[in-house]
């Protein structure tokens, strides 16, 4: 390197120190997980829901709690058992100037079928029979059998215009050139794993976005996200990890924000009649499966202690779970009090089921899929040894656990799952009804279990429409399934945002999605 | 010569094979990409769909040979995560990686080098345990700690370099790179310092070894003898004859380097192919996973051939002949 070329370096150097990071108009937001495509009928992934919806809308949009609230859809109602009317918005545009009528939303509905991956969409279609066009406002969708929750399902309907065409693939996305929609932001580029630019769109139909420009960087390594607030690269990161969350709080300089999340992490016993893995007293196997006995599950669930769980293990980004489901969601009930922390009286359960000096079992878990599955696990395992078990705990990476999950090879396991839609029948119907390809229900369901009281109900949830009846046989078979502990919820995770102090005002989200649009400038 | 070229590039084609078997054995091992990636929601009825869509249901057999016939036709597969075609997709992230490769190489071969020659020179002075103690700090301290240390000392605390990202991207060439803009050249001096420095260690010792061996040689004392000034037999002689060993590590460090940046490429975030296939092994995204090694193996193939051809040219006892 020549003299000349050095100086010239270090003057380069030298102005980039001084230039500020980002234009106040501006908004470079660091994330830890970003979309697969731009195509938004390609995958039903959170992180590309929560990327497109920037960029398209959804027929049907949710609030911060996850309920119901008008997107590109005024209202809806059932017309009857397998119709339901959905009034939309009048005077919306895309992006190209086109007006969006009714037409947009049939296409977008049939395109998915056509266009989607490995993580299908047609999970939100599948109730679909047909759609009509009845004018330009106002669209009938006929379904197949009773669908009471088509509008949760509607929730992730990304409405496309229908010049798309239906030969349009991720490549014409991904380019732009077809990456239209109604959104608050228009489409600039994105390169996959790297960055989301985004540009204000003046049309939109509700308040005009206030950032200019938003630029969604990707940044998976948790430590280099940290870095990159801390440097000023981004104004504002997701997904702080447990770790940096005390020292950020203690930080004058940064602000936090917390949330609860959808997530809850789920002790899974195998209540089948031959275990996977065998259980077993002294290297002896023992007759059948000591999980069968309900006494066997209180006992297990006797001997946890949340509130450890919570303060000491997860650093107090946690709140106890005492179902499947966080607190305020359709079919949550509140007939269930706080799980109770009772070592003795676990104790006098396992003894009268037969096992006073308990057994040995493995317990498997991931080690990747959210903050804290692998220390909650061994925990977990360390509070059912006082209990007098021999728990052998092991925490696997998700590309291993999972397929494995699949094939039922675990004899208890414990395993994340988010209520997405904000209902129970999303979770109940996958995790704790007897599996029935028919229905369409009990899919993951990895233990075996089947309680036909509370398929009984359930179904009759499945097939009223009224959302009020709906509602309370929801909450009957939640009680049902957790008195059974079919699954031992343990604790729901909390997710973390940070931020330079007084910068930004942010309401976190319960779906931990970071949506620029929501995000405001503190004065 | 010739029919060493083509020996080394059939047992190439062979060993590529042999990967690509391995890869499918083991992703099929660990089961269904399906299970990974499908959504919590799905029923059974979409999951059977998916499977038989991807053709997951077939035996192994019948998918290797699926596989096979595709590339036959210069079809290496679509990404299942993706849905863009895995050439497209590598080598979209390829030039990343390069342009931070070929800075780190360069940044330990001037600096490692002459460090190496200098304290093998004088290997009782001051300056020359100090780089020797440095070089021993430079591969046993782990990569992603020296990363970290780096970006709080000059992205957090000093604000000098930015913490990560490739910059602006501007054209040498024709080519797409960082290294054609200022910007770009910020984001790229601290990862490519953090990849050099193991090689730098390396690449010190190396010489440092040989030069100590080389200057108590009957050649050097002649040459001395002779009156020849050091610099010449420093740089015309001794430098030659220290180079095998050199240039043998440096061909498998730069091999690993393109291979395995994925260590710095996540602390960096920066968007290079090592990240690429990290995530991809996550998702089980069998035909990038497929796809990459084997770019891999064909790359170790390429490096060691042009290795071998570099011997030939410092060491003329070394013959290129056909059962080489």
């Amino acid at each position: 390197m020549t003299r000349a070329t050095l100086k010239s370096a270090v003057a380069a150097l030298a102005l980039l120190a001084a230039a500020p990071m980002a234009m106040a108009e501006d908004l470079v937001i660091g994330l830890r997980a970003g979309p697969d495509s731009i195509d938004p009928h390609w995958s039903t992934l959170g992180s590309q829901a929560e990327a497109l919806r920037h960029i398209y809308d959804t027929l049907v949009d949710v609030d911060d709690n996850l309920q119901l609230k008008p997107g590109l859809a005024l209202s809806w109602e059932a017309v009857d058992d397998t119709t339901w009317d959905f009034k939309l918005r009048e005077g919306v545009k895309f992006h190209d100037g086109t007006d969006f009528t009714a037409e947009d939303v049939k296409f977008s509905i049939e395109r998915i079928p056509e266009v989607t991956g490995p993580m299908s969409m047609t999970l939100y279609t599948k109730y679909v029979d047909s759609v009509e066009v009845i004018d330009d406002y106002t669209l009938r969708i006929h379904t197949k059998g009773i669908a009471p929750a088509l509008p949760n399902d509607f929730t992730r309907l990304f409405v496309v215009p229908s010049e798309t065409g239906m030969e349009a693939r991720n490549e014409e996305f991904n380019s732009g050139a077809k990456a239209i929609g109604t959104g608050p932001y228009k489409f600039v580029s994105w390169q996959p794993k790297g960055d989301l630019v985004l540009e204000k769109f003046d049309d939109y139909w509700a308040e005009t976005p206030i950032w200019e420009k938003v630029i969604r960087k990707e940044i998976p390594d948790d430590a280099a996200r940290v870095a990159a607030l801390r440097s000023g690269e981004v104004d504002l990161i997701n997904y702080v990890p447990a770790s940096d969350y005390l020292a950020m709080k203690n930080d004058s300089d940064l602000e936090t924000f917390i949330s609860d999340s959808v997530y809850i992490l789920n002790v899974q016993p195998s209540v089948v009649d031959e275990e996977p893995q065998p259980i077993t007293i002294n290297g002896e196997p023992v007759d059948g499966n000591p999980l069968q006995d309900v006494r066997v599950r209180k006992a297990l669930d006797l001997a946890i202690n949340r509130d450890v769980l919570v303060d000491v293990v997860l650093e107090g980004l946690g709140t106890p779970a005492n179902q499947l489901m966080p607190e305020g969601f359709f079919g949550y009930t509140d007939e269930l009090g706080a799980r109770e922390y009772d070592i003795e009286q676990a104790k006098a359960l396992l003894e009268e089921a037969g096992y006073p000096e308990g057994f040995e079992i493995d317990f498997t878990c991931t080690n990747n899929r959210v903050p804290g599955d692998a220390v909650v696990c061994e925990a977990l395992a360390q509070m059912w040894s006082r209990l007098g078990l021999t728990v052998n705990a092991q925490a696997l990476n998700g590309t291993v656990f999972f397929p494995a999950a699949a094939r039922k090879e675990y004899t208890m396991a414990m395993s994340a799952w988010g209520t997405l839609t904000g209902e129970a029948a999303y979770t109940y119907g996958a995790l704790t009804h007897t599996p029935d390809e028919e229905k369409g229900f009990g899919n993951f369901n990895r233990t075996g279990y089947s309680n036909p009281e509370f398929d009984k109900v359930f179904d009759e949830g499945a097939q009223t429409l009224d959302p009020e009846e709906r509602r309370k046989l929801y909450e009957q078979a939640s009680y049902i399934a957790m008195e059974d502990r079919a699954l031992i919820p343990t604790v729901i995770l909390q997710t973390v945002w940070a931020a330079d102090k007084d910068t930004l005002s942010f309401a976190p989200r319960v779906d931990q999605e970071t949506r620029a649009y929501e995000i405001t400038p503190v004065e | 010569m010739l029919g060493y070229l083509v020996r080394r590039l059939a047992q190439a084609v062979v060993v590529v094979f042999a990967m690509s078997i391995i890869v499918f054995v083991g992703v099929y091992a660990i089961g269904n990409p399906i299970d990974v990636l499908i959504d919590p929601g799905a029923t059974q009825e979409i999951r059977a769909k998916l499977i038989a869509q991807y053709g997951l249901d077939q035996p192994l057999w019948r998918q290797y040979f699926t596989f096979l016939a595709n590339v036959a036709q210069g079809d290496l597969g679509t990404s299942m995560v993706y849905n863009i075609p895995v050439v497209d997709l590598v080598f979209s992230r390829l030039p990343a990686t390069l342009e931070l490769v070929f800075v780190s190489v360069c940044i330990a071969t001037f600096i490692g080098i002459p460090a190496g020659l200098y304290a093998g020179y004088k290997p009782d002075s001051l300056a020359a345990r100090a780089i020797m103690a440095l070089s021993v700090l430079g591969f046993s301290v782990p990569t992603f700690w020296i990363g970290m240390l780096l970006i709080m000392a000059f992205a957090v605390n000093l604000g000098w370099l930015p913490s990560g990202g490739r910059g602006d991207v501007g054209s040498l060439f024709g080519i797409p790179t960082s290294l054609a803009t200022a910007d770009g050249w910020t984001h790229v001096i601290m990862p490519a310092l953090n990849l050099s420095l193991f090689k730098m260690g390396l690449l010190i010792r190396l010489t440092r070894a040989g030069m100590v061996e080389a200057m108590q040689t009957d050649y050097v004392k002649f040459a001395r003898a002779q009156g020849l000034p050091d610099r010449q037999i420093v740089f015309s002689h001794v430098l030659r004859n220290i180079s095998i060993p050199i240039v043998t590590v440096f061909g498998l460090e730069l091999g690993s380097t393109l291979a395995f940046a994925v260590v710095t490429e996540s602390v960096f975030t920066w968007p290079g192919v090592g990240k690429l296939i990290i995530d991809s092994i996550l998702q089980l995204d069998r035909p990038v996973m497929v796809t990459y090694l084997v770019l891999v193996v064909i790359l170790f193939v390429l490096i060691n051939l042009v290795v071998d051809l570099v011997y030939a040219r410092l060491d003329p006892r070394v013959r290129l002949k056909g059962n080489a």
